[in-house]
C-alpha cells in the first residue's frame, strides 16, 4: 500500500468516525449538577445575551439591562445581535457554545425556529433563559420570562373601544409573523374589538416590528383608506412609524395610534396627547430576572417555572405620569 | 480475479457494508414530508380542552372557592394580608385574582352588570357580577387550576381563556340575567381580577362561572 493510499484510507476512517459521532449526545453538565465558578481561561464566567434585533431601542434596553445585571453579578457578559435572522441566531449559538459561555439569555427570532438552538445548548449543558418572546417548547429552555401580551392587548382593546367608539374603521400593523407575541397581541386585541361589529378593520399588514417598514406600509393604506379612525400597532416602533406616516399625511390629529411596548419615545408622545395608548411591558424587569435566574442556575438552583409571565400595564394620557424609563417610575420596573 | 484485486476490493466492500449497517441501525437524520409533519401535530382544540376543564376541573372545585363574606371582611381588615392569604397571581405581574363563592341579594341591575349585597338588609354593594361581554383571563388565571407552563404555545393558553369566556356568556349568563331582579337572592361562584387596588377591591368585580337565582 502506498503512503498516499494509506493516507486516503485513514481519511475515510476519520470521516466515518465523524459521521458516527454526529448523533452522539455530549455529557449533560446540567444533569450532572456541575457548577462553573470561572471560565476556562480563569476569568469571570461568561454569559451570552442573544437578542433578536438591536435595530429597535426597546430591544437595546432589554439587551443592555441583561448585560449590566449579569456584570453586576460578576459575569463577563456579551451581547449578540441576531438581526431578526434565524440563521444569524444559529451562528450566535455556535459561537457561544464553542466559546465556553455558561448561560444564554435569549430573545428568540422565531418561536418554532429557535427551538433547535435552545435544544443544542441544553444538550451541551448550557442553560437558556428566554426573555420577552417564547419558544414553542416546554422542555428545552430552563425558563421563559415572557410578557403577557395577550392580556395586555385585551386591556388595550377595551381602551381602544372607549376611545374610538363602537363605530369606525381602523388598520392593524402586525409584527413578525413567526413570533408568537405578534399573534398573542393581535388575538388579545381582536378578542375585544371584534365583539363590536361597527368597528371595521380595513387593512391588516405586517411591518415586522420595524419603524421604517411601518411608515412604508401605512402610506399606501392611507391613500386607499383616507377616512380611518385609528391604527393599532403590535409594537411601539411601528406606532412611531405609523405616527410619522399620519403626520406626513396631515392626519395625526384625527387618527388615533395605539402601540405596545412602553418605549420611551411613545410614552413621551402619549404625555403630549399625540399617541393614544401603549402597553408597558417592563423590559428591564424581564432582563434583570433572566440574568438573576442564570446566576442562580450557575450557582446550583434548578427549580424554575418553565414560563414566568410578566404583566403588561396600560399607559394612557390619564396615568402616563406614573411611567417612564421603560417601567413604572415608583418601583423602577 | 487475482489476489491483488481481492486485496483491493474486499476491505473496501467490508467498509461500505459496515457503513450501510451502521446507518441502517442508527440513521443520522430522517427525511419527513413537511405536510405530513404538520398533519402529525394536530391543532390545539380549545373547545375540547375547555369541555374537559369545565366538567372535570372547574365544576368539581367550586367548593374550594373562598367564602365571599370571609374574603370581603379580610379585604376590609387588611387588603395586603387578604391578597397573600386568598389571592393568586401568575408570574411577575402586579395583577392578582380571587376565586370566591357566596350568596347575596340583588340591589341593582345594569345593562352589563348585577350589583349584589352580601348584607342581609342589602345595605351595601359588595360584589358586582359581570353580565355583558366577558373579556380577559379572570377565570383562566383566577381559579389556580391552569398553568401557562403546561402549554408549549401560549396562543393555545390564550385560546382557552377566550373559550372559557364564550362558555360563560353562553351557559352562565342567560340563566342569570332574566331572573336577577332587584331583591332576588343569587348564589354565585366566580373570579375577580384586581388590577388597581384603588378601584377593584370595593366592590369586587366578579366574572361568574356559576349562578343560581331564587
Amino acid at each position: 500500500m502506498t503512503a498516499f493510499s494509506r493516507l486516503r484510507n485513514y481519511g475515510v476512517l476519520a470521516l466515518m468516525a465523524c459521521l458516527l459521532l454526529t448523533g452522539c449526545k455530549p455529557k449533560d453538565n446540567a444533569a450532572s449538577g456541575t457548577t462553573h465558578a470561572t471560565s476556562a481561561d480563569g476569568g469571570p464566567p461568561k454569559v451570552a445575551i442573544i437578542i433578536s434585533t438591536l435595530n429597535n431601542p426597546w430591544f437595546v434596553v432589554l439587551a443592555n439591562t441583561a448585560r449590566d445585571r449579569a456584570k453586576e453579578l460578576g459575569y463577563d457578559a456579551t451581547v449578540f445581535d441576531s438581526q431578526n435572522d434565524p440563521a444569524k441566531e444559529s451562528a450566535n449559538f455556535d459561537n457561544a457554545l464553542a466559546s465556553g459561555y455558561k448561560a444564554i439569555l435569549l430573545n428568540p427570532t422565531d418561536a418554532k425556529g429557535s427551538v433547535a438552538n435552545v435544544r443544542r445548548a441544553k444538550a451541551t449543558g448550557v442553560p437558556v433563559f428566554c426573555i420577552d418572546r417564547e419558544i414553542d417548547a416546554i422542555d428545552a429552555a430552563t425558563s421563559q420570562i415572557l410578557s403577557d401580551s395577550y392580556s395586555g392587548c385585551v386591556v388595550l382593546g377595551q381602551y381602544f373601544v372607549k376611545q374610538v367608539g363602537e363605530q369606525g374603521s381602523y388598520v392593524e400593523l402586525l409584527g413578525l409573523v413567526g413570533d408568537n407575541n405578534t399573534w398573542n397581541r393581535s388575538k388579545g386585541f381582536h378578542s375585544v374589538v371584534d365583539r363590536y361589529p361597527g368597528l371595521k378593520m380595513v387593512a391588516q399588514q405586517s411591518a415586522d416590528f420595524d419603524r421604517a417598514k411601518a411608515l412604508e406600509v401605512l402610506e399606501p393604506i392611507l391613500q386607499a383608506h383616507p377616512d380611518i379612525n385609528a391604527v393599532f400597532c403590535g409594537n411601539d416602533a411601528m406606532a412611531m412609524g405609523a405616527y410619522q406616516a399620519l403626520l406626513a399625511a396631515g392626519k395625526a390629529d384625527t387618527v388615533k395610534v395605539f402601540g405596545f411596548d412602553g418605549a420611551d419615545d411613545v410614552v413621551k408622545l402619549i404625555a403630549e396627547g399625540k399617541i393614544a395608548a401603549t402597553g408597558m411591558q417592563f423590559p428591564k424587569l424581564m432582563a434583570r430576572t433572566a440574568a438573576e435566574d442564570a446566576d442562580k442556575y450557575i450557582k446550583g438552583e434548578r427549580n424554575f417555572p418553565q414560563k414566568n409571565p410578566v404583566g403588561v400595564e396600560l399607559v394612557t394620557t390619564d396615568n402616563v405620569s406614573k411611567f417612564g424609563d421603560y417601567g413604572r417610575k415608583a418601583d423602577t420596573q | 480475479m487475482n489476489d491483488s484485486r481481492w486485496k483491493f476490493w474486499l476491505p473496501r466492500a467490508g467498509c461500505l457494508l459496515g457503513v450501510i449497517v451502521v446507518f441502517w441501525w442508527a440513521p443520522p437524520f430522517h427525511i419527513v414530508d413537511l405536510k405530513g409533519a404538520q398533519q402529525a401535530q394536530p391543532a390545539f382544540d380549545a373547545v375540547a380542552f375547555v369541555d374537559n376543564f369545565w366538567s372535570e376541573q372547574l365544576g368539581k372545585s367550586l367548593d374550594r372557592a373562598t367564602d365571599a363574606v370571609v374574603l370581603i371582611k379580610a379585604i376590609h381588615a387588611d387588603s395586603r394580608a387578604a391578597r397573600e392569604k386568598y389571592g393568586r397571581s401568575a408570574g411577575l405581574g402586579s395583577d392578582y385574582y380571587f376565586f370566591m363563592s357566596g350568596e347575596g341579594r340583588v340591589v341593582s341591575v345594569g345593562a352589563h352588570e348585577i350589583a349584589i349585597s352580601l348584607e342581609p338588609d342589602g345595605s351595601s354593594t359588595d360584589v358586582i357580577l359581570e353580565t355583558g361581554n366577558i373579556f380577559g383571563n379572570a377565570v383562566r388565571d383566577g381559579t389556580g387550576l391552569l398553568n401557562v407552563s403546561d402549554f408549549a404555545d401560549s396562543q393555545d393558553f390564550n385560546a382557552v381563556s377566550a373559550e372559557i369566556n364564550r362558555r360563560i356568556e353562553e351557559q352562565v349568563l342567560p340563566n342569570l340575567r332574566p331572573k336577577a331582579v332587584v331583591g332576588a337572592i343569587v348564589h354565585f361562584a366566580g373570579c375577580a381580577e384586581i388590577a388597581d387596588e384603588g378601584t377593584d377591591l370595593h366592590p369586587l368585580l366578579v366574572v361568574p362561572v356559576s349562578a343560581t337565582v331564587r
